[in-house]
């Protein structure tokens, strides 16, 4: 008896029904992709592209919460390059964000490389330097006026100890900047120390071991393996700071009000003050779109910084 | 087919929500129906009862007044403070629900009336000649637009002096005999400054009450030698005059005052005696819950006078939202805000003074001694008179742009001329 296996008569169907069905499963997924990316998609579009499009379209014209108002075109943009309000903002918060950045990125990866040994009482020491971040700002910038009070301040009193002359740190507009700075870099550290931490505990035993056998010393494991290895991360700390020492603004209004003069007022600060005090909506809307160009460049050159490192 | 079927009905449940969203907040018009009859909402945004509950309690007083002729009107207040009243209006216009009655301050109506977000109350029979029958007649200017008038008074906010007699005595100064002008009050605060060993102030001669900025400190002292800040809408500071009273305020700060001085309670710092003399508020507490009998016999008060003899008046008025649709109950509230007893109420709330004729003989005026003198001297009153449209603007600007020449970082001179051309 011999059995012979034969072609399916109808192989083309068969072959058909195939791609069918696989064009059927194509489409479902693509179907369920857009359904999951629906509530997201509508989110962004709601509150990202549309405010963003009102911004743009209102940055060119004069409306000020009247009756009336007219396009003005590029009117508000050739305004604020002769306006020294904004041109001092944005001098202060680029700043700000210069010297906040760097030095509240260096503090937290030490401060996370600490918590990162086997020390005791580490889960006190990661909470104690993730209170700040999650204390509302008004309570900490409440704490701060104090601290920085010229007549019974901890700081001036601290400094009397070794015979320091009392400073008014924030009437006086040499000091006024930097005692913001010293603020912003300490409320900033939680965030940054928790995300480093994440970010040395996944670095590779393996890899460490190796250098450790190799002969690498401390500076030299940290150098080639440990820095390498963090330096994803080390581009979202970055990304995320810019963009929140960019957007300081409660900080600023409840300690200094932007003073003494102009000295602490920053871009949103002013933005906030051409908006909602002056009532020059059109006008804010051009400084707001300017601030996001601003971002754009901090961001691009941050990512350049990034690959440079990436290469060497 | 389907695709346009689907987007018809996103179409339609999207404008069913708007429109059902639009009739949920936004009234149908009461003007002209009958007060007894007139239903809806009226949204007040009001600076002049404090969110406590002895303010609350007042404000219900109003409302319960108010329902007697507008039983069906509900009242939705809006305690602001000063500080925050711009953006509570354009963030209310900005959303589509503005107030109908906004009460604002000396400043406030020409820009907001020039932006025809008041509306004129004319048409409610506010005349210049009412104001000055019934109302204080030093408010006109700071009501009145275009020869208009979109707001009324409720009270004076009345600045005077005050002096420490004992701190006068004990530096060889006369108290019966106030320094009035600007050359004798810095004379005067000079010998009355105390300071440490290493040469820091500890007690200031005079106090400016300008820990955020100069623009009232400005527009008094300069309106003291007889020039307003603007007349007519039109600077009137970039003058000698002007540049004068800059650099004496220059001259004092960090030499009889520290700049930024001022106290955890926010008040006057010759009331808690940090100050020899200086600028304080329409009104003080002499029991012993304030700042207690002794403190305030020792309390003498007088007004600048560097030529002129002033008083620095400010105010609450209350006008009608132009894009109101109960224009007629919220015109019904401010008659009822303006009744005499209402306004010895939230006089006696703030310390300030009631803006009703004879405000000199009102409760407040007779409460204590302070409110008495700022009361009675009405007749000098002065503010920043009649200010340009960009005010709003112009009000940060001052107190920027004024500090920075005061601080040294900017020349006096090119600060008033620049603030000259940026009023329009």
């Amino acid at each position: 008896m011999s059995t012979t296996l034969e072609r399916p008569a109808l192989g083309t169907p068969r072959k058909v029904s195939a791609s069918k069905d696989s064009r059927t499963l194509l489409k479902s997924q693509i179907r369920t992709g857009w359904a999951l990316l629906a509530p997201a998609l509508l989110h962004s579009g709601i509150f990202i592209v549309i405010p963003v499009i009102a911004v743009l379209v209102l940055s060119l014209t004069n409306y000020s919460f009247g009756d009336t108002w007219a396009w003005v075109g590029f009117g508000n943009y050739a305004d604020l390059f002769r306006d020294v309000d904004f041109q001092a903002s944005l001098w202060h918060t680029v700043l700000y964000a210069i010297v906040v950045i760097p030095i509240s990125m260096a503090i937290s990866l030490a401060v996370a490389i600490g918590l990162n040994q086997k020390i005791r009482g580490l889960s006190f020491f990661r909470t104690a330097f993730y209170i700040p971040t999650v204390t509302a700002t008004v309570a900490v910038a409440t704490i701060w006026l104090w601290i920085y009070n010229p007549g019974s301040g901890l700081a001036n009193g601290f400094l009397s100890l070794f015979g320091f002359a009392p400073n008014r740190w924030l009437a006086d507009p040499a000091t006024a900047l930097p005692s913001l700075m010293v603020v912003g870099i300490w409320q900033g550290l939680g965030t940054k120390v928790i995300i480093y931490l994440a970010a040395l505990q996944g670095v590779s035993r393996d890899l460490l071991e190796s250098s450790e056998i190799d002969g690498a010393n401390r500076w030299q494991k940290f150098a080639n393996v440990t820095w390498p290895a963090i330096g994803p991360v080390q581009f979202f700390v970055l990304i995320t700071s810019i963009v929140g020492t960019f957007q300081v603004f409660d900080l600023v209004y409840v300690m200094t009000q932007g003073g003494p003069g102009s000295e602490t007022r920053v871009l949103v600060m002013d933005i906030y003050q051409n908006a909602f005090q002056d009532l020059k909506l059109g006008y804010a809307s051009a400084e707001t779109v300017i601030m996001m160009i601003v971002i754009a460049v901090f961001i691009g050159v941050g990512r350049l910084l990034q690959k440079a490192d990436a290469n060497d | 087919m389907r695709r346009g079927v689907g987007l018809t009905l996103l179409a339609a449940a999207l404008s069913v929500v708007v429109s059902s969203c639009g009739n949920g907040v936004i009234d149908k018009s009461t003007d002209g129906v009958p007060p007894a009859e007139a239903t809806g909402t009226l949204r007040v945004l009001l600076p002049s009862f404090p969110p406590s509950t002895k303010g609350k309690e007042a404000f219900q007083k109003v409302v319960d007044d108010f329902h007697k002729t507008y039983p069906k009107m509900k009242v939705e207040p809006d305690f602001a403070t000063y500080k925050n009243l711009n953006e509570k209006m354009s963030t209310s216009i900005a959303a589509g629900i503005p107030y109908d009655v906004m009460v604002t301050g000396v400043g406030w109506v020409q820009p907001f009336a020039s932006k025809n977000i008041f509306e004129d109350l004319g048409k409610y029979g506010v005349t210049p000649d009412v104001i000055k029958e019934k109302s204080t007649p030093a408010l006109i200017p700071a009501v009145t637009y275009d020869k208009k008038l979109y707001a009324y008074p409720l009270i004076a906010d009345a600045r005077a002096v005050a002096l420490r007699k004992s701190a006068f005595r004990e530096a060889g100064l006369d108290p019966s005999k106030p320094p009035k002008s600007l050359a004798e009050l810095k004379v005067a605060a000079e010998k009355l400054t105390k300071r440490d060993k290493d040469g820091n102030v500890t007690r200031s001669g005079f106090d400016l009450a300008s820990a955020t900025g100069f623009r009232q400190s400005f527009t008094t002292f300069l309106a003291s030698t007889g020039t307003p800040l603007y007349v007519g809408g039109e600077p009137n500071f970039d003058n000698k005059a002007g540049l004068d009273t800059l650099l004496w305020i220059k001259s004092m700060i960090n030499n009889v005052q520290p700049y930024g001085q001022t106290n955890a309670a926010q008040q006057p710092l010759v009331l808690t005696g940090e100050a020899a003399m200086g600028i304080v508020n329409g009104g003080v507490d002499c029991s012993a819950d304030g700042i207690g009998q002794k403190n305030c016999d020792d309390l003498e008060f007088f007004r600048f006078d560097s030529g002129k003899q002033i008083e620095y008046v400010g105010g609450d008025l209350a006008s009608i939202g132009s894009r109101s649709r109960h224009k007629d109950a919220a015109w019904g509230f401010i008659q009822t805000l303006t009744k005499p007893t209402t306004l010895d109420a939230i006089a006696k709330l703030n310390k300030k003074i009631p803006a009703y004729k004879d405000a000199s003989n009102s409760p407040q005026a007779k409460s204590n001694p302070l409110s008495q003198f700022v009361a009675d001297g009405l007749v000098y009153a002065v503010n920043e008179n009649e200010v340009p449209a960009n005010w709003l603007e112009m009000r940060g600007n001052f107190d920027i742009q004024l500090t920075q020449a005061v601080l040294g970082q900017k020349d006096p001179a090119k600060v008033l001329h620049n603030l000259a051309g940026q009023s329009r």
